[in-house]
C-alpha cells in the first residue's frame, strides 16, 4: 500500500552512532541510521526501547553525549528545540501537548510562529502589513483545518475535545509550520479503529500532497507495516533492524525482541 | 450622598495603585505561571533606582530610560542565573526561587541607594480638584494616577494581541508544546520579565510620588495578593478591576463599619474579602482557571 | 415581485417552464443579487446570480462536449455543494436528467441506482464518493463518464474515465466560445414536460423506486408554495439536508432559482448549528429531530447558567407558552401580558433565538414524523412560525402546508395550494390529485399502476380523517387500519400513540379490528409508576404486584378517559374510545417476541400468545386467571400465575373540542 513509485530523494537527516544515558542507565546505545527525502520512517520497538528517547534527541530536547546528528548537510552536537523547530523539524507528542486554553485554530496558527516574517519583538503593532501577514497566515491555517476535516471544532478551546482530535489537532499544528520533517510520536495511541484509519489517511496524505518526509513511532505493527517505506527497530536502545517493511518482518532479531516482550 | 461618592472615589483611587502593583503580578503568572514573590520587592528596586539617578542629577526621562535598562538587565540576570536552570521542574520550585530572588533584590537595591525615605516629585500636580460645587474633594495626583493605570492597561491588552503576546500564552500553556513550535523559551522569559519590570516601574514611580519610596513599599506591593484572588491570576483587565474593588471596598468598609470594629478595618478587609471570594468563585471575575500552580 | 406570482395552477404568467429557464432569467435580472454562499476555509465565499448563471452554462457547455446528451441521465452524489447545484441546473439545460443519490449510501445501493437509471455519467463530490463508484464500477457497463468536484487525494488516480469538474468547466468555456447559439438553443428546447429529476425513495420494503418528476410538477408546486408563504427573493436558507432528497432539490434548488433567494452551504455536517448562526436564515426547513436537538442545546445551556439567569428563563418561557402563540397568531392578547412578552424578547426569546441562529426566522416547516407537541409549541411559544407539513416524494414534496394564522401540533394543516385531497371510504387512505403529481416510477410500470389510479388520484399509502374544520390527520400507515363492526374507522397506532403520551403509560397495544369497540393492554413505566407509588405509600413486592395494584389502576383509567374525551371530540374517532382496558402482569419483550427491535408493537404474535386475555376484554369477566411464561435474562423460562383485574372506563358522547 505504500506508495512505491514515489522517488524517494537522498538523505535529509542521519544520526550517526549516538548514545544517550541518564545517570547510569543507558537510554541509546550507538544507534545509526538515516532519513531519506519523502520518506515514511518507522521507528518501532518494545516498550523502554528508546524510541522516545530518538525523538526527543533528533529535535533537541534530549542533548547525547556521543554521535552526531546530520540535518540537510548540517552536523550538530547539540540542538535547542526552537532552532530544530525553525530548521523545519515539527512535531507531536506521545502524551499530547497542546495549548489547552486555546481554540483549535489559535494552536495551529502558533505553529506558523516561525513563518512570520516581522520579527518576534518588531510585531508589537498589529496594524498594516502585520495584519496583512496574519490574514494571510489564517487562510494557511484554514487550508490544514479543512485538510483535516476539523472545521467543526475550529473555535473549541482544545481541553474540551476528545483525545482522538487532540491528536488531530496536534498533527495541524506541526503541520502549520510546513516542516521538511515530521516527527510523530505514537500518532494512533489510544484511538479506535476509525480514528487510526483516519490519522493514517491524513500520514498518507501529508507525505503525498506535501512531499512532507516523516519519522514515526508506531506501537500498531499493522499500521507501520501498512504505510511505512522503511522501519527501523530499536531494542533495549540498541537498532537491531533497519529495511523494508518486508524484510523487517522476517527479520529474525526483531520477531525474537517481540516474542520477547509482552503486548 | 456626596461623603459616600468622595469616600468611593478615593477609594477606587488608591484601588487603581494596587492594580499597577497587581498587573506585574499577572503577566508573569500568565506567561509562565510562576507566581513571582518578587514583584514587590521589583516595585522597590524600580523605584530606587529611579529615585536614585535623580538624586545624581540625571533629567527624567533621562532617568526612566536609564532605569528601564536596568529592569532589562535584571530580568536578563535572573533568566540566565535562575530560571534557566530550572526549565519543567514543579512550579513550587520556581515559585521558592523568586521568593530567593525578591530578598536579594529588595536588600541589593537598598545596599546600593541606601534605605531611607526618598520623595519622588516628577512634576505631577497635587492639587486638590473639587466636584459637585465643592462637595466632593479629589486629589488631582490621584487622577493622574488613574490615567496611568488606563494607559498601561490599554498598551497590555493590545500587547497580548501581538506575535509574542500569543508565545507568551503558549508558553504559560505548554513549555515543551511551545519549544516544538519554535518559541525560544529563554527569549520569552526575558522579555516577559523585562516588561513585569516596566509596570513596577510605572508601580514604583507612582507609589513613591504618593507615598515616597521606602522600604514598606515591599509589604504594601503584597495587599496585590487579594486583588487577584478578586480579580483573577491571569486577567490583565481582572488586575485593574480587582484593584478597584478592593480600593473602594476597604475605604467604604472603614468608613461605614469600621467604627463597629474600632477602626482599622482598612488593613485586613481586602484579605477577609479575597478569602470570602475563594471560597464563592475561587478562578477570580475574570480568570480562566484556578490557580494550581503557586 | 409580480412577474414572479404564480397563477392559481402555478403556471408562471412570463411562461418560463423550466428551472434553467429560472436561472438564466435571474443572470440577466438578478445578476448582483447573492444566489449561493458557502463556508470555505472559515470564510463564506458567496456566488450571485450572474455568476451562477455564467458556471451552469459553462459546466452545462462542459457537459455537452464530453457528450451528455438530451435524455441521458446524470447521477449527483455528495453533500450540499454549490457545484452539484449547479451540476443539476446544466443537465437540465441540456434536457438531461439528474438523477442525485444519498451521499451517506452503500457502494451497492450507490450501483442499483445507477445501473437502475442507466446513468452515462456521474458527478461526484470528493474522493469518497469517487472511490465508491470505482469500487462498482466495473458492474456499470454504461456508466462512461466520473467527474469530481474536490481534487483532493485524486491526484493518482489515473483512470481514463475519471475527470475534473474544472476540466470540464474548462472544456465547457471553449466549447462556449465555439458554439455560442449553442447553450441557449438547447436550454429553450426545454418545455414543462421534461423529466427535470429522478429521485429514488427509499422505501421501506424492496428496492428503492424513481420517481420521476417533471419540470412542471416542479415548477407548477413550487410557484404555489412561494406564493402560498410569501417567499422573496430576500430570504435566506441552509442547505443541508441530503441533496437527494426531494425536499432539498425543491427548496434549495427549485424554489430558490423561482423566488430568488440566497442558498447558504454549511462548511460540513458538523457545523451546521454554527454556520447556522452565522447566516441567520429566515425560512427553515427540518426534520423534527433538528428541533429536537436546538430545545436540549438550550435547555443543558440553562442547566448551566447561575441561579438568576435560569430564573428569569423559567418565568419567561413560562409566560411565552402561555401567550406566545396567541401573540404570534395575532389572538387577543392582555396589555400586561403584551408588555411583559415584550420585556422578555428583550431578555430572553431575543438573546436565546440569536444564539440558536433562528432569529431572523419567519418561517419554519418540519416535516418527516410526527413532532412532540412540547418542542412544537416550545419555538412556537418564542415567536418562531414553526408549522408542519405532510407530503411525500411522488406529489413533488407537499400535499398539507398549515396556514401562518392556524397550526396545531396534532394535524398536518388543510391541503395546500392546488390540491385535492379525498379519503378513501374503505379504507381510510389519503388520495390526492395536484399539479406535483408525478409522472410515474422509472422503469416500473407496475408499481406506477398500483399508485396512480385511471383518473389521476394517487394513493399515498397512509390513512388519516379530516377534522371537522377541514384539517387532515395523519393516523396511521393504511394497511394497519381496520374497521369496528359499525363500519367506523379504527387505527390502532394512533390510540396507543396517545396513550403513550401519559409517562405512566409505557406500552399499549389497542383492539378493535371487527369488533364491537375498542379495548386495549396496558403495560405501565416501572419507573413512572414505582416512583409515584413510593411517593404515596403504596408498598409493592414486582412489577406484576405492581401493575394488579387497584390504585394503578385507578391512575390508568383516568388517563384512558382523558384518551377517550380526546378521542370523542373528533367525529371520525368517537367511536374508538376504550371501553375496557387490563393492565398487564408483565413488560412486552423484544426477548419474548413481543415487540421488534426498534420496540414496534407485533400484533399477530400477541394476538396469539394472549388470545384468552383478549376474550375476556370482549366478555363480561371483571378479571381473569393467566398462566404466564417469561423468559428470564440468562435464558431459562419459568412460568408463574397471576389474576389480572379488567377495568372498564367512562366513555364519552361526540362534543366539540374546547378551545
Amino acid at each position: 500500500m505504500a506508495a512505491s513509485q514515489k522517488n524517494i530523494g537522498d538523505v535529509l537527516l542521519k544520526v550517526d552512532n549516538i548514545s544517550l544515558s541518564f545517570g547510569g542507565v543507558k537510554a541509546l546505545t550507538d544507534i545509526s541510521f538515516e532519513i531519506r527525502e519523502h520518506e515514511i520512517l518507522a521507528i518501532i520497538g518494545p516498550n523502554g526501547a528508546g524510541k522516545s528517547s530518538m525523538l526527543n534527541c533528533i529535535n533537541g530536547f534530549y542533548h547525547p553525549q556521543q554521535g552526531t546528528i546530520t540535518f540537510r548537510g548540517e552536523t550538530r552536537k547539540q540542538m535547542r528545540p526552537h532552532a530544530a523547530a525553525s530548521q523545519g523539524i515539527a512535531r507531536t507528542f506521545q502524551n499530547i501537548a497542546l495549548f489547552k486554553g486555546m481554540s483549535t485554530l489559535d494552536n495551529i496558527m502558533t505553529g506558523r510562529l516561525l513563518k512570520m516574517k516581522c520579527g518576534l519583538l518588531s510585531s508589537a503593532l498589529y496594524k498594516g502589513p502585520a495584519e496583512k501577514e496574519q490574514i494571510e497566515h489564517r487562510e494557511f491555517c484554514e487550508r490544514i483545518i479543512d485538510f483535516l476535516e476539523i472545521e467543526a471544532i475550529r473555535k473549541v478551546p482544545v481541553g474540551r475535545l476528545p483525545y482522538g482530535l487532540q491528536k488531530r489537532v496536534e498533527l495541524g499544528r506541526a503541520l502549520a509550520a510546513e516542516p521538511s520533517l515530521l516527527l510523530l510520536d505514537e500518532p494512533m495511541a489510544g484511538m479506535n479503529l476509525e480514528e487510526k484509519q483516519d490519522m493514517c489517511r491524513f500520514i498518507l496524505d501529508v507525505n503525498d500532497e506535501f512531499g512532507t518526509t516523516i519519522c514515526l513511532i508506531e506501537h500498531d505493527m499493522g499500521v507501520v507495516m501498512d504505510i511505512s517505506d522503511r522501519v527501523v527497530v530499536l531494542d533495549y536502545g540498541r537498532k537491531i533492524g533497519d529495511g523494508p517493511p518486508e524484510e523487517i518482518k522476517n527479520n529474525q532479531a526483531v520477531i525474537d525482541a517481540y516474542l520477547g516482550v509482552q503486548h | 450622598m456626596a461623603f459616600f461618592l468622595e469616600v468611593l472615589i478615593g477609594g477606587l483611587m488608591a484601588g487603581v495603585m494596587y492594580s499597577l502593583v497587581a498587573l506585574g503580578f499577572v503577566l508573569i503568572f500568565k506567561a509562565s505561571g510562576v507566581f513571582n514573590f518578587a514583584q514587590g520587592a521589583m516595585v522597590l528596586f524600580a523605584g530606587l533606582f529611579f529615585v536614585g539617578f535623580i538624586g545624581l542629577g540625571v533629567p527624567i526621562w533621562l532617568s526612566v530610560i536609564l532605569t528601564l535598562v536596568v529592569m532589562v538587565l535584571l530580568a536578563i540576570a535572573i533568566e540566565w542565573l535562575v530560571l534557566r536552570h530550572l526549565v519543567n521542574q514543579p512550579d513550587i520550585i520556581l515559585f521558592m526561587a523568586t521568593i530567593g530572588v525578591s530578598f536579594f533584590i529588595d536588600g541589593f537595591g537598598q545596599s546600593i541607594w541606601g534605605s531611607g525615605v526618598s520623595q519622588i516629585d516628577i512634576g505631577i500636580p497635587t492639587d486638590p480638584i473639587l466636584l459637585l460645587d465643592g462637595e466632593i474633594l479629589l486629589q488631582s495626583f490621584d487622577l493622574w494616577a488613574a490615567v496611568v493605570a488606563g494607559a498601561l492597561l490599554i498598551a497590555l491588552v493590545l500587547f497580548q494581541k501581538t506575535r509574542i503576546g500569543r508565545a507568551l500564552r503558549a508558553v504559560a500553556d505548554d513549555h515543551q508544546a511551545a519549544q516544538s513550535v519554535g518559541i525560544p523559551l529563554n527569549v520569552i522569559w526575558i522579555i516577559v520579565w523585562s516588561i513585569a519590570g516596566m509596570v513596577a516601574l510605572v508601580a514604583g514611580v507612582m507609589w513613591g510620588s504618593k507615598l515616597g519610596m521606602q522600604p514598606a513599599i515591599v509589604g504594601l506591593a503584597l495587599k496585590a495578593l487579594p486583588v487577584l484572588i478578586l480579580g483573577g491570576f491571569t486577567s490583565v483587565p481582572g488586575a485593574i478591576v480587582g484593584g478597584l474593588i478592593v480600593g473602594a471596598g476597604e475605604k467604604l468598609a472603614e468608613v461605614y463599619i469600621g467604627p463597629f470594629f474600632g477602626g482599622g478595618i482598612e488593613n485586613w478587609f481586602a484579605y477577609v474579602l479575597a478569602l470570602a471570594f475563594l471560597l464563592i468563585r475561587p478562578q477570580g471575575l475574570f480568570g480562566e482557571r484556578i490557580i494550581e500552580r503557586v | 415581485m409580480s412577474e414572479t406570482s404564480a397563477k392559481a395552477d402555478g403556471r408562471d404568467p412570463s411562461g418560463r417552464d423550466t428551472i434553467p429557464k429560472y436561472i438564466a432569467y435571474n443572470a440577466q435580472h438578478r445578476r448582483d443579487r447573492p444566489a449561493m454562499r458557502e463556508k470555505d476555509l472559515g470564510i463564506w465565499q458567496s456566488w450571485t446570480w450572474g455568476e451562477v448563471g455564467a458556471r451552469v452554462r459553462q459546466l452545462a457547455c462542459g457537459l455537452a462536449a464530453a457528450g451528455l446528451q438530451r435524455g441521458d441521465k446524470c447521477a449527483i452524489i455528495g453533500d450540499n455543494r454549490p457545484e452539484l447545484y449547479w451540476t443539476l441546473g446544466a443537465t437540465q439545460s441540456l434536457g438531461a436528467i439528474p438523477v442525485p443519490i444519498y451521499q451517506d449510501s452503500v457502494a451497492d445501493e450507490v450501483q442499483y441506482v445507477i445501473d437502475h437509471a442507466e446513468a452515462r455519467f456521474a458527478v461526484a463530490e470528493n474522493q469518497e464518493q469517487v472511490d465508491k463508484l470505482l469500487s462498482v464500477k466495473d458492474r456499470l457497463p454504461k456508466l462512461e463518464l466520473i467527474i469530481y468536484s474536490d481534487p483532493r487525494g485524486l491526484r493518482h488516480y489515473d483512470q481514463p474515465f475519471l475527470r475534473s469538474l474544472d476540466s470540464v468547466m474548462e472544456q465547457g468555456a471553449a466549447f462556449d466560445k465555439a458554439q455560442p447559439g449553442f447553450f441557449d438553443a438547447e436550454m429553450a428546447k426545454g418545455s414543462g414536460s421534461d423529466i427535470a429529476i429522478i429521485c429514488y425513495t427509499s422505501g421501506t420494503t424492496g428496492r428503492p423506486k424513481g420517481v420521476m418528476l417533471s419540470q412542471d410538477n416542479v415548477v407548477k408546486s413550487a410557484n404555489l408554495a412561494i406564493a402560498f408563504d410569501n417567499i422573496t427573493e430576500k430570504d435566506e436558507i441552509m442547505a443541508y439536508l441530503p441533496l437527494a432528497w426531494v425536499g432539498d432539490n425543491f427548496i434549495s434548488y427549485a424554489e430558490s432559482a423561482i423566488a430568488g433567494f440566497c442558498v447558504n452551504c454549511p462548511e460540513s455536517g458538523e457545523t451546521v448549528l454554527q454556520d447556522l448562526r452565522e447566516i441567520g436564515p429566515t425560512y427553515f426547513f427540518a426534520p423534527p429531530r433538528i428541533f429536537e436537538n436546538l430545545l436540549t442545546t438550550v435547555m443543558i445551556r440553562m442547566e448551566d447558567a447561575g441561579a438568576i439567569k435560569r430564573g428569569m428563563f423559567h418565568y419567561f418561557i413560562a409566560l411565552a407558552k402561555r401567550v406566545g402563540r396567541r401573540i404570534l397568531e395575532r389572538k387577543p392578547v392582555s396589555l400586561r401580558d403584551r408588555l411583559m412578552y415584550a420585556l422578555g424578547d428583550l431578555l430572553v426569546y431575543g438573546p436565546l433565538k440569536n444564539v440558536l441562529g433562528i432569529s431572523r426566522l419567519r418561517l419554519a416547516y418540519t416535516a418527516g414524523e410526527a413532532i412532540g407537541p412540547d418542542i412544537f409549541d416550545f419555538f412556537r411559544a418564542l415567536g418562531i412560525n414553526l408549522k408542519q407539513l405532510y407530503g411525500q416524494t411522488e406529489s413533488t414534496v407537499y400535499l398539507c402546508l398549515q396556514t401562518d394564522n392556524d397550526v396545531r401540533s396534532d394535524t398536518v394543516g388543510p391541503p395546500g395550494p392546488g390540491i385535492e385531497l379525498k379519503l378513501d371510504p374503505d379504507t381510510g387512505e389519503v388520495l390526492y390529485r395536484s399539479p406535483g403529481v408525478f409522472v410515474g416510477y422509472y422503469k416500473n410500470e407496475e408499481a406506477t399502476a398500483e399508485t396512480k389510479t385511471p383518473d389521476g388520484w394517487v394513493h399515498t399509502g397512509d390513512a388519516g380523517v379530516f377534522t371537522d374544520d377541514g384539517h387532515l390527520r395523519i393516523i396511521d400507515r393504511a394497511k394497519d387500519v381496520g374497521r369496528l363492526n359499525d363500519g367506523s374507522l379504527f387505527a390502532p397506532k394512533y390510540i396507543e400513540n396517545k396513550l403513550k403520551f401519559f409517562p405512566f403509560i409505557k406500552e399499549a397495544v389497542a383492539f378493535g379490528h371487527e369488533r364491537d369497540f375498542v379495548t386495549a393492554f396496558i403495560n405501565i413505566d416501572l419507573g413512572a409508576v414505582g416512583s409515584w407509588a413510593e411517593r404515596n405509600g403504596i408498598a409493592y413486592t414486582s412489577y406484576a404486584d405492581l401493575a394488579g395494584r387497584p390504585e394503578v389502576y385507578a391512575q390508568i383509567k383516568s388517563c384512558i378517559e382523558q384518551v377517550n374525551r380526546d378521542l370523542a371530540s373528533d367525529s371520525s374517532m368517537v367511536a374508538s374510545q376504550i371501553r375496557r382496558f387490563l393492565i398487564l402482569h408483565k413488560e412486552l419483550d423484544a426477548d419474548d417476541g413481543e415487540l421488534t427491535r426498534t420496540r414496534k408493537v407485533r400484533r399477530r404474535i400477541i394476538a396469539e400468545r394472549y388470545g384468552d386475555l383478549i376474550q375476556a376484554l370482549y366478555s363480561d369477566a371483571t378479571s381473569i386467571a393467566v398462566d404466564a411464561k417469561i423468559t428470564f435474562e440468562d435464558g431459562r423460562t419459568g412460568s408463574f400465575r397471576a389474576n389480572l383485574r379488567i377495568s372498564d372506563a367512562e366513555t364519552y358522547s361526540a362534543m366539540r373540542k374546547a378551545g
